[in-house]
């Protein structure tokens, strides 16, 4: 009988913040725990919260073989693969002092705005290993700072945020960044002329609805809007889209829930706009005669599934400026409550947004809406995926996604 | 209990959760899962700064209340602090479901149940599905340095269905969902499962995009749920309005917001998801109108807020689980019951959009909600099924907007979950009457 064991601990020291004050200091250690059994091409799990011992949970997972859960694949073996991506650690006091000092800055520069929420330092440190030689192990550390801006003037519940997650937190490219950012919060502007306007956002619009229908599962079952398509050309030329387990572009380890890694950590699902692939877990791939592309997800104390990818665009343009040639594009900041329909037209109301020149946010647009079809949006109203060197929300490389959008003011 | 610090307030949240999951890709069983977790949540007050601690370590809960007082400055003279002077002593202990407990039933049962439901989706239509079981128990105990010594246990279960459909050159993802405070009472759930799963099959074959525009909605009592959650529920959530003069002149009591028809009410005691007998910092639960016949009545509150705006307590201090400090947040919200039957509602109405079950919603400057099934309203008549990306509406006018309420009733307390900031997915209950709003955006 194999028997594979996974731990994730997350610790967690968080500044609570309202009206631009520390309201509290939170302090929180959780372990979390799995175990999973194999025997005769079952599988048994079992788990916990807290450090429940394993060889308790090894007794409940083997109850579990029970249920009679099919499980006949082959399981990872035969590595050691241990990363530990800490830039540095940041202690309680250090924590405090930041959150004292950006909050200060706040209150004495930009007292026309009320800032609420949370900073915090998190630390992760997840492992899996198994009696087939599997031994990985992900740590990780990082800073985050997740405000909600609420102009004093306003009746609204919130009127925009900063935001900032890394590894490291740099103070003064922070500032340099969002005395700019805040500045053009303040700055009412109005829309260009036109009904359709290229549209940007940090990452894409889109990956939700690609997420669900690059789903091997709903490929092969025909329910995918891509069913019946691998070979064929979908979207623009331009466009690469992979799953993208690189824990240096983000905070993720680098291993699926079925401990498979895969070379690079990446694995190409549409590329130059052609669909090369739809992401499986070992089951989805066996069931389906799929490729196996190391995407299942799942609790630590749960059956491996397959439900999400981390995609990634790949990016496909360098100068955002010239894409523009001189227009004004519109920067989507907060949208929330749209969606795609299943045969990928979209709309979404845009809550914040600014008027945006390829290089600065120049001022606060108001409220619109935005439509398109995903055809569209990846076709011929595609603009790029860029590198993104102007927004200073996170020391990991972020990107920007343009397409053209019709706008209903 | 606890050996409680001089001159600082203290309160313990211990939770003890019992629930299982189950479920099926078509006819195999991909999970079944049974687990039992406890943990605590602990607060320190000094009077200037609160400090918590979440942990799973039960054993040394002391332990932890010391070390979070060594980061507070002890104040003798915390009990008169207007926030603990707010909190109440309760001493009660409320176990409602122990002789029904969803953790008692055997776990072979409940995947026998879920069984049952499967059979239901075997239309050709229907290209794959996935079925779900879930339940949850959990045994709250709320201790406090003031006095408070409270235990309330609640429980919830329900069935989850979803279908992956093709007609034609129509695809969509549906689903069904269905839940109850009792086990026996999913087992008389499955002609409603067997009419939703026809409804889902007919919308996905005969769906056409809507033409984008204003129009008069009929909300469905889920949909009408969701757009009292999102439209208005947030906003009286007082944690919002704490410091901000904008905010509260914009929602003063006593300003008429809607048509004396409009009665919204939050109620914690309501059987479901949103039950909260005791809020997470000890308050008794109330029923709060938030609006009584289109008047502004009412807020929810900690007891912090409670505190500051010198308003009395609601019990909505709410935390998602040990791992966070309560906040102000929802239980069970709903507007209230009308007078008219639904037929003479929809009588009225040349053309329009009903809105019969929702995706999601969301509720900012702007609240939004994502149609799953909808139809065209044309001559009184619920006829053609549309595909509708998103329906929006300005929080602040739409409730005016609001022009009629049914005598029609129903309430929907499982699968519903609340996101508000870093804490997502909270039970809350809502529902109530097919609501008729006159104008929103429809794209």
């Amino acid at each position: 009988m194999n028997q594979e064991f996974l731990a994730l601990n997350s610790k967690q020291a968080a500044v609570r913040i309202r009206n631009t004050g520390i309201e509290a200091v939170r302090v929180r250690d959780i372990i979390n725990k799995g175990v999973r059994v194999y025997k005769d091409g079952k599988i048994g799990i079992a788990g916990s919260i807290g450090d429940v011992p394993d060889s308790v949970l090894l007794d409940n997972a083997i109850d579990n073989l029970s249920a009679g859960i099919e499980y006949p694949y082959s399981l990872s073996g035969n590595k050691t693969d241990h990363r530990d991506y800490t830039a540095g650690l940041m202690s309680q006091e250090e924590l405090l002092g930041h959150a004292e000092s950006v909050l200060d800055i706040l209150r004495r520069e930009y007292a026309d705005f009320d800032f609420s929420e949370t900073m915090s330092f998190n630390e992760v440190v997840l492992h899996m290993h198994n009696t087939e030689g599997l031994d990985l192990k992900h740590k990780d550390a990082y800073f985050s700072l997740g405000l909600v801006l609420k102009e004093k003037k306003s009746a609204n519940l919130m009127d925009g945020s900063l935001s900032y997650r890394g590894r490291r937190f740099n103070p003064e490219k922070f500032w340099a960044f969002n005395r700019l950012f805040l500045e053009a919060n303040r700055r009412r502007v109005e829309l260009p002329e036109g009904d359709i306007l290229p549209v940007f956002t940090l990452g894409s619009l889109a990956v939700g609805f690609l997420t669900d229908n690059l789903n091997g599962e709903r490929y092969a079952t025909g329910s995918s809007l891509f069913s019946g398509k691998i070979g064929r050309q979908l979207f623009n030329e331009k466009i690469t889209l992979e799953q993208n387990r690189d824990p240096r572009l983000a905070n993720q380890a680098f291993f699926d829930m079925e401990g498979v890694v895969m070379p690079d950590d990446r694995c190409v699902m549409i590329e130059n706009g052609k669909l090369i692939n739809v992401f499986t877990d070992k089951r989805n791939a066996a069931l389906y005669n799929l490729p196996h592309t190391g995407s299942a997800s799942g609790d630590i104390d749960g059956i491996p599934e397959l439900a999400g990818a981390p995609l990634r665009f790949r990016t496909d343009s360098r100068n955002l400026e010239e894409a523009l040639d001189g227009r004004k594009a519109v920067f989507v900041w907060i949208t929330s409550g749209g969606d795609f329909t299943h045969d990928g037209t979209f709309a979404a109301p845009v809550q914040v947004s600014f008027l945006f020149d390829g290089e600065r946010l120049i001022g606060k647009l108001p409220e619109f809406t935005i439509r398109s079809h995903l055809n569209k949006m990846l076709g011929d109203d595609y603009i790029g995926t860029f590198d993104n060197a102007c927004l200073y929300y996170s020391d990991f490389p972020t990107q920007l996604q343009g397409c053209y959008m019709t706008i209903a003011r | 209990m606890f050996e409680y610090p001089e001159g600082l307030y203290v309160d313990v949240r211990i939770e003890e959760y019992n629930y299982t999951t189950i479920s099926f890709k078509k006819n195999t069983l991909q999970e079944q899962k049974v687990r039992e977790n406890k943990g605590a949540f602990i607060r320190v007050f000094d009077g200037q700064r609160w400090y918590y601690a979440s942990i799973t370590d039960l054993d040394n809960i002391q332990a932890h209340i010391d070390a979070l007082a060594k980061m507070a400055v002890p104040n003798p003279r915390i009990l008169e602090h207007p926030i603990v002077k707010a909190f109440e002593i309760n001493r009660d202990t409320v176990i409602r479901y122990d002789k029904q407990s969803i953790a008692g039933i055997p776990v072979q049962e409940k995947q026998a149940l879920l069984e049952e439901f499967i059979s239901l989706m075997s239309d050709p239509a229907i290209v794959h599905h996935a079925s779900y079981y879930s339940d949850e128990r959990a045994v709250k105990s709320i201790y406090s340095s003031k006095g408070t010594k409270v235990t309330f246990d609640k429980q919830n279960c329900g069935i989850f269905l979803s279908l992956d459909l093709v007609c034609g050159d129509n695809r969509d993802r549906m689903a069904v969902v269905k839940g109850d405070v009792f086990f026996e009472n999913l087992k008389d759930t499955k002609d409603y499962f067997a009419a939703e799963i026809e409804k889902n099959i007919q919308y996905t074959r005969d769906a056409k995009p809507v033409t984008p525009g204003e129009y008069p909605v009929l909300l469905s009592p889920l949909a009408a749920g969701i757009f009292t959650h999102e439209s208005f529920g947030h906003k009286s959530e007082s944690d919002f309005m704490v410091g901000d003069e904008a905010m509260m002149a914009e929602w003063p009591l006593e300003k008429t917001v809607g048509l004396e028809l409009l009665n919204i009410v939050d109620d914690g005691m309501y059987p479901g998801a949103g039950y909260t007998p005791y809020d997470d910092e000890g308050t008794g639960a109330k029923k709060t109108y938030l609006i009584a016949k289109g008047k502004l009545t009412g807020r929810l509150h900690s007891a912090a807020t409670a505190a500051q705006l010198a308003e009395p307590l609601t019990g909505n201090a709410r935390a998602m689980s040990f791992a966070f400090e309560p906040i102000v947040r929802m239980t069970t919200t709903y507007i209230e019951k009308g007078d008219r039957p639904l037929s003479g509602i929809l009588a009225e109405m040349d053309r329009g959009i009903f809105v019969d079950t929702v995706n999601h919603g969301s509720g900012m400057s702007t609240f939004t909600m994502a149609p799953a099934r909808a139809y065209l309203i044309e001559n009184g008549r619920i006829t053609q099924p549309v595909k509708i990306s998103v329906i929006t509406g300005n929080v602040f006018a739409t409730l005016a907007e609001v022009d009629a309420v049914s005598a029609e009733f129903e309430m929907h307390t499982f699968g519903g979950g609340c996101g508000k900031m870093e804490q997502q997915g909270l039970p809350v209950g809502f529902g109530g009457p097919y609501t008729r709003v006159r104008k929103l955006n429809v794209q």
